[in-house]
Formats: C-alpha cells, sequence, structure tokens
C-alpha cells in the first residue's frame, strides 16, 4: 500500500487544504487546480524517496486525499495527474537512453495506443546504455536519487504552475478570430474565463452580449455588470427568456466547470437549456474552458449526485411558511450537457472539437493515473 | 442659379444641425438616464438620424456628379459627422435590436371622460395584480358591463352606433395600461358585433341589458364552460402515477390538475419557475393546498428533472393560424426540452384565444416586464448589491413576458371543440362555424 500520510512532509499543507476543500472555502476551479499545484510543490520539495514509484505513490496518496475532501471539485485530481504525467516524463528523460527520444518522432498507431503507458515500456531498456547519473535505489546514497532529481521536477511542478497562471490569456488569444463584428453572443452565468475571452475580443470588435442571469444564483448580474464596465454593450435577460432571443443570437459561449473525456461537459445550471435552444436554431455552441478542467473520467453524468446541489432556500425559502415542508425542492447547481450539442472547446492550448477530447486526455495524462 | 443645388444646401444644413442635436441627446441618453425607456428610443433616433442622413449624402453625391464643388462639399460634411454618428452609432447599434419591444408607460393622467371602473381595472393591470390572459379578459368584460349600464345615449343619437365611439377611449386607457392580450381583443370584437346589431327599437335600458346579457353569456359559454369541458378531456389524459410538469401557472391547467385529483387520481406535478414574474409559487401553493404532491424548481433545473416526467401540461395566452403557441416566456424552453426527451406536451386552451395571425419568433408582439423588483422574485438570501436591478451605461435588462413555442414542439392542443393536433389549428373557426 501507499504510505501513509502523516508519514508525507509537509502533510499539515495537505491538511489545511483539504479541510478548505472540504469547506468550500476554494472558490473556483483555477484556484483549487493552483493551491493543489503550491501544495504539491511543497510535497516534493521535502519528499525523500529512492526510486521514481515512491514518488508517485506519495503524489497519489496526496492527491486522493484532495479529491475525496471535494469530489466534485474534479480540477484538483486533475492537476494532481497532471503533476504525474510531468513528472514521470522528467524522471524518464533524466534516466534513460536518449535512443528511445528520437523514436518520438515517428508517430504510429501503436505509438498512440501505448502513449498512456511509455513509461514500463522504456523502463526497460537497459541502464547500461544510459549516460545518466543517476541511479535508483543507490544502496549507498539513497538520497541521491532525490538530490538529483529535485531541481528537474521543481521545473515540472513550475510549468503547470505557469500553465494555469496564464490559463485566462491564452484562452482570450484568438478571441478575435471567433468573434466578429456586429455579433450577438449569448453567455450564461459568470465564468471568469468566457469574461476574459470576451474582454479581449472587445479591444477589436463591437459587439453585444447578451448574459442569461441562471438562478438560482443569478451569477449573471456580476458578468453583466463587469461586462458592461469594460465597455461592451450588454443586455441582461432572465432564463425564461433564452429561446425566445436565441433566434437572434449568432454565437452561445459557455464557461464549463468540467471536461469530460466523452466530450460533454459540467457547467453551470442554465447551459443545458441554453446549448439545446442552440441547437433548435442551428447556433454554434462554444465552450471556453483551461485545459486544466479536462477529467479523464467518464459516465459521472449517470449519477444523481453529480450534480451537486445547493441550498433550496434560494428557491424555496422559509418565508413561504406552509410551503417549505409540503413542498420537494430539486436545486442543482450544475448540468451535463452532452458533446452532440458542443460544436468547439477553446482552450489554453488551441480548439478542439469535443470528437477530439479523448485523444487530448490520452496526451494530457497517464492511463495509470485515470483512478488515484 | 442651380435650384436643386440651393435645395441641397439647404437640406444637407439642416441634416448637419438635425444630427448634431441627436449626437448631442444620444451621448446625454446613453450615459445617465436609469429608465429603460429613454436611452432606447433616444439611440434609435440618433442611429436613425446619422444613417438617414449618410444615405442621403451618398444619394445626393450621385445625383450630381458633374457638379464637382458640392461633391466636395458633401464630403467635407460626410467626414466632419462621421466621428460624431460613428460613436453614436457604437452605442445606438447593441441597443436597437429590441428597440421596437413595447417598453412599459406608466399610465398617464386619464385624457378625457375615462370611467373610474376602467381606470381601476387599468391601474390593477399596469400594477399586475390581475395576470393571465383569462383573468383579464373578464377583468374587462365586466368593467365594461359597468360602463355600458351606466352609459346614457346623447340626444339625436342611437346606442348602437354611438356606444362604440363612446367605449373607444376607454380601451384605449386600458391598452396604454398594458398591451391588449389577444382574448381581450376578441371579446371587444364580439361586443362590437353585439353593439352594432343591438335592436335599434328597444327602449335603452332595455338594450343595454341585453348587452349585459350578451357579455354574460361569452363569459359564461367561451371561458366557464369551455375550462370545464377541457379540464374533463384533459383530465382523461392524467393517469395514476403520473408525473405532470407544467410551467408558471395557467388557471386552466390548475383547474385541470385540481379536477383530476378530486376525483381520485394519484399523481404528482412538478411546478417549474422562473423570474421575472415568478407565477408558479402561486399555483404551488393552491395545489399544496388541495393535497397534491408537488415539486418546485426553477427553469435552470429543467434538465434534471425532466427524466422522470411523463406529461407537460402547459396554457397559452394564444393560439395562432400556423399552430404555434403564444404563452408566457420559458414555455418554449419546456416544450423544446419535453420533446427531446419524448414527453408529450399538451396544450390546454379555449378556443377564444384563437388569433388568426401568424407569428413566426418571439420578437413580432411582445411586452417586457417593467424593471426593478416588482415580483419579489429575487431569494432573500441573495444581498441586494449583488443585484443588477437598474439599466446602467452599457447595460440594459429586458424582461420578455412572452414567447413563442414552435409547432413542432406540440403534440395536442385541448380545446373545448375537440383535441387538436398543432398543425390542424387553423381549423377551429370551421369547428366553431365561423363564430369566431
Amino acid at each position: 500500500m501507499g504510505p501513509e500520510l502523516h508519514t508525507i512532509h509537509g502533510h499539515r499543507a495537505v491538511e489545511t487544504l483539504a479541510a478548505k476543500l472540504r469547506r468550500r472555502q476554494v472558490v473556483g476551479s483555477r484556484e483549487a487546480a493552483l493551491e493543489t499545484v503550491l501544495v504539491l510543490r511543497q510535497v516534493v520539495s521535502r519528499a525523500r524517496f529512492s526510486n521514481i514509484q515512491q514518488l508517485i505513490a506519495i503524489i497519489r496518496e496526496v492527491g486522493r486525499r484532495l479529491a475525496e475532501a471535494q469530489p466534485k471539485e474534479h480540477t484538483v485530481g486533475n492537476t494532481v495527474r497532471r503533476v504525474l504525467h510531468n513528472i514521470r516524463e522528467e524522471a524518464n528523460s533524466a534516466t534513460k537512453a536518449p535512443s528511445a527520444t528520437t523514436s518520438r518522432n515517428v508517430y504510429t498507431i501503436s505509438k498512440f495506443v501505448l502513449q498512456g503507458q511509455p513509461r514500463k515500456q522504456t523502463a526497460s531498456v537497459p541502464k547500461s546504455e544510459a549516460i545518466a547519473t543517476l541511479r535508483e535505489d543507490d544502496p549507498d546514497d539513497p538520497d541521491s536519487f532525490a538530490r538529483g532529481l529535485k531541481p528537474v521536477l521543481m521545473e515540472a511542478i513550475q510549468d503547470v504552475l505557469d500553465e494555469l497562471e496564464t490559463v485566462y490569456e491564452n484562452v482570450s488569444k484568438n478571441a478575435k478570430d471567433h468573434i466578429h463584428s456586429d455579433e450577438i453572443i449569448l453567455t450564461i452565468g459568470h465564468s471568469k474565463t468566457v469574461e476574459a475571452f470576451l474582454k479581449s475580443a472587445a479591444h477589436y470588435r463591437n459587439y453585444t452580449v447578451i448574459v442569461a442571469e441562471t438562478g438560482p444564483s443569478y451569477s449573471g448580474h456580476d458578468m453583466a455588470r463587469s461586462l458592461s464596465n469594460a465597455g461592451i454593450s450588454t443586455f441582461l435577460v432572465p432564463d425564461s427568456s433564452i429561446f425566445a432571443i436565441m433566434s437572434r443570437v449568432n454565437k452561445v459561449i459557455l464557461g464549463a466547470h468540467a471536461i469530460l473525456a466523452n466530450g460533454g461537459l459540467v457547467a453551470v445550471a442554465g447551459s443545458l437549456l441554453a446549448a439545446t435552444a442552440a441547437q433548435a436554431h442551428s447556433t454554434p455552441v462554444v465552450v471556453c474552458a483551461g485545459q486544466f478542467k479536462l477529467t479523464p473520467l467518464w459516465n459521472l453524468y449517470h449519477d444523481y449526485g453529480a450534480l451537486d446541489f445547493a441550498d433550496p432556500s434560494s428557491v424555496l425559502g422559509f418565508e413561504e411558511g406552509k410551503l417549505v415542508e409540503r413542498v420537494d425542492v430539486v436545486n442543482p447547481y450544475y448540468d451535463y450537457v452532452g458533446p452532440e450539442l458542443v460544436d468547439v472547446f477553446i482552450t489554453n492550448d488551441g480548439d478542439h472539437p469535443p470528437s477530439s477530447v479523448y485523444r487530448l486526455i490520452k496526451e494530457t495524462y497517464d492511463d495509470d493515473d485515470h483512478e488515484l | 442659379m442651380h435650384p436643386t443645388r440651393t435645395k441641397q444646401e439647404r437640406r444637407e444644413l439642416q441634416e448637419r444641425q438635425r444630427a448634431a442635436k441627436a449626437a448631442k441627446t444620444a451621448a446625454n441618453g446613453v450615459n445617465g438616464k436609469p429608465q429603460g425607456g429613454k436611452p432606447a428610443s433616444q439611440p434609435a433616433a440618433a442611429g436613425g438620424a446619422p444613417s438617414r442622413k449618410a444615405g442621403r449624402v451618398s444619394d445626393a453625391a450621385s445625383k450630381l456628379p458633374p457638379a464637382g464643388l458640392a461633391k466636395a462639399v458633401e464630403k467635407a460634411k460626410a467626414g466632419q459627422s462621421s466621428a460624431a454618428d460613428q460613436s453614436a452609432k457604437n452605442q445606438a447599434r447593441g441597443l436597437l435590436i429590441f428597440s421596437h419591444f413595447g417598453l412599459p408607460k406608466p399610465v398617464s393622467s386619464a385624457k378625457g371622460d375615462i370611467h373610474p371602473v376602467i381606470a381601476r381595472t387599468a391601474l390593477q393591470f399596469s400594477a399586475f395584480k390581475i395576470t393571465g390572459a383569462n383573468a383579464r379578459c373578464i377583468a374587462t368584460l365586466t368593467a365594461f358591463k359597468t360602463v355600458i349600464q351606466d352609459y346614457v345615449t346623447p340626444p339625436n343619437n342611437t346606442l348602437s352606433r354611438h356606444l362604440m365611439t363612446y367605449l373607444s377611449p376607454q380601451i384605449s386607457h386600458l391598452v396604454a395600461a398594458r398591451p391588449m392580450s389577444v382574448t381581450m381583443g376578441n371579446a371587444i370584437r364580439q361586443l362590437k358585433l353585439d353593439i352594432s346589431g343591438s335592436d335599434i327599437d328597444l327602449p335603452e335600458q332595455d338594450a343595454k341589458d341585453a348587452l349585459c346579457r350578451k357579455i354574460d353569456t361569452y363569459i359564461r359559454e367561451r371561458i366557464i364552460i369551455a375550462d370545464q369541458v377541457i379540464q374533463e378531456t384533459a383530465g382523461n389524459k392524467i393517469k395514476d402515477g403520473d408525473v405532470i410538469l407544467t410551467y408558471a401557472r395557467s388557471s386552466v391547467v390548475e383547474k385541470v390538475l385540481l379536477e383530476a385529483h378530486a376525483s381520485g387520481r394519484n399523481f404528482s406535478v412538478i411546478v417549474v419557475d422562473s423570474r421575472p414574474m415568478l407565477e408558479g409559487k402561486r399555483l404551488l401553493a393552491v395545489l399544496s393546498d388541495a393535497g397534491i404532491h408537488c415539486t418546485y424548481v426553477l427553469l435552470p433545473a429543467l434538465g434534471s428533472v425532466i427524466s422522470e416526467v411523463s406529461t407537460v401540461l402547459v396554457g397559452a395566452h394564444s393560439i395562432h393560424t400556423n399552430g404555434a403557441v403564444y404563452s408566457r416566456a420559458g414555455t418554449a424552453l419546456v416544450a423544446m426540452m419535453a420533446k427531446r426527451h419524448s414527453v408529450p406536451v399538451v396544450v390546454c386552451c379555449e378556443t377564444y384565444k384563437f388569433s388568426e395571425t401568424v407569428q413566426l419568433d418571439s420578437f413580432t408582439k411582445n411586452e417586457l416586464a417593467p424593471l426593478g423588483d416588482l415580483f419579489s422574485s429575487f431569494p432573500n438570501t441573495k444581498p441586494r448589491e449583488s443585484l443588477t436591478l437598474e439599466n446602467k451605461p452599457n447595460l440594459e435588462i429586458l424582461n420578455p413576458l412572452y414567447d413563442l413555442t414552435p409547432p413542432t414542439c406540440i403534440t395536442a392542443v385541448v380545446t373545448e371543440v375537440g383535441v387538436i393536433p398543432p398543425n390542424s389549428i387553423s381549423s377551429i373557426p370551421v369547428a366553431l362555424g365561423r363564430l369566431l
């Protein structure tokens, strides 16, 4: 079994973050991802290991702990998987033969199928060919492996951190190519990624945004205020009029909470209405999300509880008196939107149709890590 | 001296002054006004004026090609004004697309002789105390009964000719409060027919009584009894163990559900509700008082509950010849989601709501709710500072009250003359023997 949590150095930081996640004090997927990376960086910097498998076991234990604290916050697990993927890559390039790296240029079907599991394969390369100065499980100096590898690992983790910090800029890079002049865009709720996207496009184009305030959180109000303060002409409409105005809308831009492995997404409640209405009017649906939201999990949506229900008193409050005890109230926070309703995902790593999400997942994460 | 040239120059000068004034009012109108009405109309005017001017400048340029001097003058003017009207146009563009929506105007003080009953009814309409197509029609007709009883035919005139001219300003006052519903329109048309057909020889009181009796008959036959027939027909569609979904509050659907429950059927109801009016809460109170098991959700949660629904029952404001149903905003979304999940959508609608027109989308005719929290529709748990309740620069709030459900999303329409598929709606007048 993996190492016990309390033996991991830096476990206090892990506990703190787990507590914050459990109490939902970390607000926003990107914040959760950033905090996770920082905790992992602490853990790795203080970890003691003599071969790479030990380090991976440590990180997986940490990841399992954090993911259990808040199972609906998928970016925590995604970040852990990303870090694991980077670490494996760095470790293997530091310890294995250089000839293995040149064969990467040849892209064959077998290469692609094995892409998720290259580590097991290349581990069989005889170490005698390696020019590596690192030796695993050195009996004389058990820390030499860790010492030599740590700078490289820190760099790998820093890469993940940099990517997370520049998510908004990279997603908005090509915003002006996606939005034309005089377009009418519909968006729903308050997504920071979509907000950055629209504001970046507003520097080059004049267009109109219609924001659907999604009840009962009414986060659309914040979005509308923020966009209008940036000089974009904005309309704020209630969700009931989404179908009514859809005939005038040129594009629907949604944010995502998580992108599932089948190309579907989990998004704020009301997104399914907007996406379905858009399909009925043949309007393109664009989803803006950072790549850290890619989740290698399937069938999350069959679980009724996957929708993460929120406080029913914002739907039917106690001021309604007798109704409260006689009536059931359902207040899901998220909607599952199927891949057939989405036309393109705009991520910080480029634009992808939902049919190629599985390939992105193969390239970003290792197959072993799907279940932490 | 070229006569057209001087006229041209005069016209250009006028246009320039008008554009300058419009640009100035546009700059004032968009920036500071809290009300929704003014910014929409003023930038619309500003947007209209510069574009008209630009059109005319190009027309003038093409009309007088040899007049090089005139062309140079026009080009200079075009260059000058384009900067000013470009910014006005930019601001105006976004707001223009919805500018034809009738924004609610405050009910002005009565012009001319408005009967106090009409004034009171108009106030009730504009304050949304009476809502719903049936309720408004009944209120209008009841008010007209009082007006007719109080009416005195002036000398040298007949009731059948003068009463209608007397009623016209009253009707306009009601329409100024809230745009006329199709039900009110059909009822008033029937009333006009009755008035013009009333017997000249009858003494005045008898004629007035006859009219009031006709109004009562109309209400009884087209609304009350029609509702009873619909209750039975639609009630038969509800079986034990069904989960019925309804949206907002329709008086007909409420009656159907209460009747079905009273006749002993065991079913549960999901009430879907949404801003701006949040009418579903009233329906919820009535249904749960009657002992029906209810679930209450807001519209965004529809995707999570639709898979458990067996039938969707909705009401209508009016139905059109192409089978489209004009109903409370949000009904189209409910019908569309239900169709996607293969749930039948049944519209309960009396025949007097039938409109001869064809409506293609929700923009042709719609009404905006007044801004602000008129219906107390925001939850108490939400702090008011985080909400946007009034227009700001670059931000306009729209609350359309109605939308159009296309006939493809509807399975059947239940009326008092039968259950009709949506593409046969145009046969309703035939079914009624052209009584419409």
